[in-house]
This record gives C-alpha cells, structure tokens and sequence, in this order.
C-alpha cells in the first residue's frame, strides 16, 4: 500500500495534497482499463461527452462557413465521443495510452469518421502542436488524471488560437458537505482509478485570471461539469518553460 | 484487419501522415520543425536530435520513446 499512501505537495499554497500520479501511473491505469473502459466507465460518463461535443457542434454551426472548425481532443481515449462531432468538424485526437488509441482508430474505421484527421500518443502537457492552430480543444475526463492540470491548462492554450474556445468535462469537487467527505475518502485510490475524486476546479485554473463562460452541471445528478473557456492565449513564457 | 495485406510495397513505413497534420506538428522538446523521413517512417528534430517513430499511422511524439539521432 506504499504507493496509495504517496503524497506530494502542490507549489499552490491553497492545494491539499493529493496521491502522487505520473505519467506512468497514468498509463499503467489506462492499460489496464482499455478493455472494459467503455463498458465501466462509457455509460456514466456520456451524457458529459455528449454535453461537450453539442458545445462544439454549436461552435461550428456559427462560425463562419468556408473553413472548418479544426478541433483537438485532449486525452481522446478509446474515442467514444468521436462519432458524435458534425461530419464537417476537423478532429485531431490525442492520447497518452497506445492501447486507448488502438481502440479509437478501430471505432474510427468501423463508424467511416473521415473527418478525425489523426490519432497522435503525445502528452498533453507536452504537445507536438504549433500555437495557435486549432480553434477548439476539448478535454473530457481528462484534466484530473494528468499530473498537473494547469500545465495541460497553458498547453491548451498555448495550441488554441486567442479567442478559441477550450472545453473541459469533469468531475470538480465539491468544497463542503458529505460528497465531499466521501471524495476526499476516496482521493488514495486515485493511482487505482486513474483519476482524482477530489480534483478542484482551481487545481486547473485560476478563475480570478481565466474568463471561464459557463460551467454546466450534467447528468447523472450534476456528477461531471462541462466548463467553457474563452481562450486568452498562451503568455509568452508559457512555452519557455 | 486487411489493412496489412492491401498495403502498396512502396507504402511508406508506419503508415502515410497527411500533409496538413505535418504542417501544424513541431517537436514537442523544442517547439521547433520536424522532418519526415518516408523511408524510416519517423519525423525527425534535428535540433533535438530525436526521431520520433511512426507506428500503425499514428505518430508518437514522446521524447522518452525517440530514437536519438547519431
């Protein structure tokens, strides 16, 4: 039980500690989990992915015609919510799992998705992407089994045009009350899961610095949020670092 | 799957990359251009000195699995 009890401290003075996750971890987990993932964990959490790619489509259906709407999802995993982006939406998908990808390049295959452009293994707080070249990225289940989500924050950024849109669907912590309580309970099974019951919405971004437009509460019983982000750009020593 | 099977003999290694996705690919270390390499079937930073491997069609842009360049 060594490893569960692991903790690290956050540099945000506000940050609790949480169990320790690297990249490692992180696709050990999803190794694991590539088989039986869509069965466990795709019916809880497809009413979000839906949420998120309506988000997107509705992006598309108002931007101006002519050029399609070319859209990065973070952490596309088995590529569940793939077949859901209108036909004339241009899908770029990464993911840290190269088994994950297998599975969504067969899903890709079957379902003739010709407008998911390619499947890269890449790590999302390290992109292989210019800035500034797509006009959405949209991370779903994504953001709290990273290590640090204010790096896959900036990266986002940073590979999101000024003025794009970047999306996030998860599960955001509560502050008080029992579901916390049985969050934070559960928080040491995090390197089991793959994902942290207690990931705060703080613990991606700043909210006094970042113009969040919309944080929508979806089903079931308002579990997962789907936050909406209007994109600044990255700062300029964001992609020093 | 047919995929292996249907292959052309001069079909580049890993599987093709589209243009357009090299054009919007840099390397992931340096943030600088990348190169592709048909024959090898990798896209190569020179500044970094790292080719990063194509497998199946789907690039893999993680420094820890490139093979350094001499």
């Amino acid at each position: 039980m060594a490893a569960i009890t692991q903790q690290r401290r956050h540099r945000d003075p506000e940050s609790h500690p949480r169990a320790a996750l690297d990249a490692e971890a992180v696709r050990g987990a999803y190794r694991r989990w590539a088989a039986i993932y869509d069965s466990v964990f795709g019916g809880v959490s497809a009413a979000g992915r839906r949420r998120a790619v309506a988000a997107v489509n509705q992006l598309a259906a108002a931007a101006a015609p002519g050029r399609p709407l070319r859209v990065l999802e973070v952490g596309v995993g088995t590529g569940l919510a793939l077949p859901h982006y209108r036909r004339d939406i241009e899908v770029i998908g990464i993911d840290l799992s190269r088994d994950m990808l297998e599975r969504a390049r067969a899903r890709i295959a079957a379902q003739r998705l010709a407008n998911v452009r390619a499947l890269l293994e890449m790590d999302a707080e390290r992109m292989a992407f210019r800035d500034g070249v797509f006009d959405v990225a949209a991370a779903m289940f994504t953001a709290s089994v990273v290590p640090d989500a204010k790096r896959l924050f900036a990266e986002m950024s940073r590979v999101v045009r000024p003025g794009g849109t970047l999306l996030f669907v998860n599960h955001f912590a509560v502050e008080s009350g029992l579901r916390w309580w049985m969050e934070r309970s559960m928080a040491p099974l995090a390197r089991v899961l793959g994902w942290h019951p207690d990931f705060r919405l703080t613990d991606l971004l700043d909210p006094a610095r970042v113009a969040v437009e919309a944080i929508e509460p979806c089903p079931p019983a308002g579990l997962f949020s789907l936050v909406r982000v209007r994109n600044a750009g990255a700062p300029a020593v964001a992609a020093a670092a | 799957m047919s995929d292996e099977a249907r292959k052309p003999k001069d079909a580049p290694q890993g599987g093709a990359v589209d243009p357009r996705l090299l054009e919007i690919l840099v390397c992931p270390v340096t943030k600088g251009p990348l190169r592709y390499d048909r024959e090898r079937g990798e896209l190569i930073s020179e500044r970094a000195g790292l080719a990063y491997p194509i497998r199946d069609g789907i690039p893999i842009m993680l420094p820890e699995e490139a093979r350094k360049l001499d």
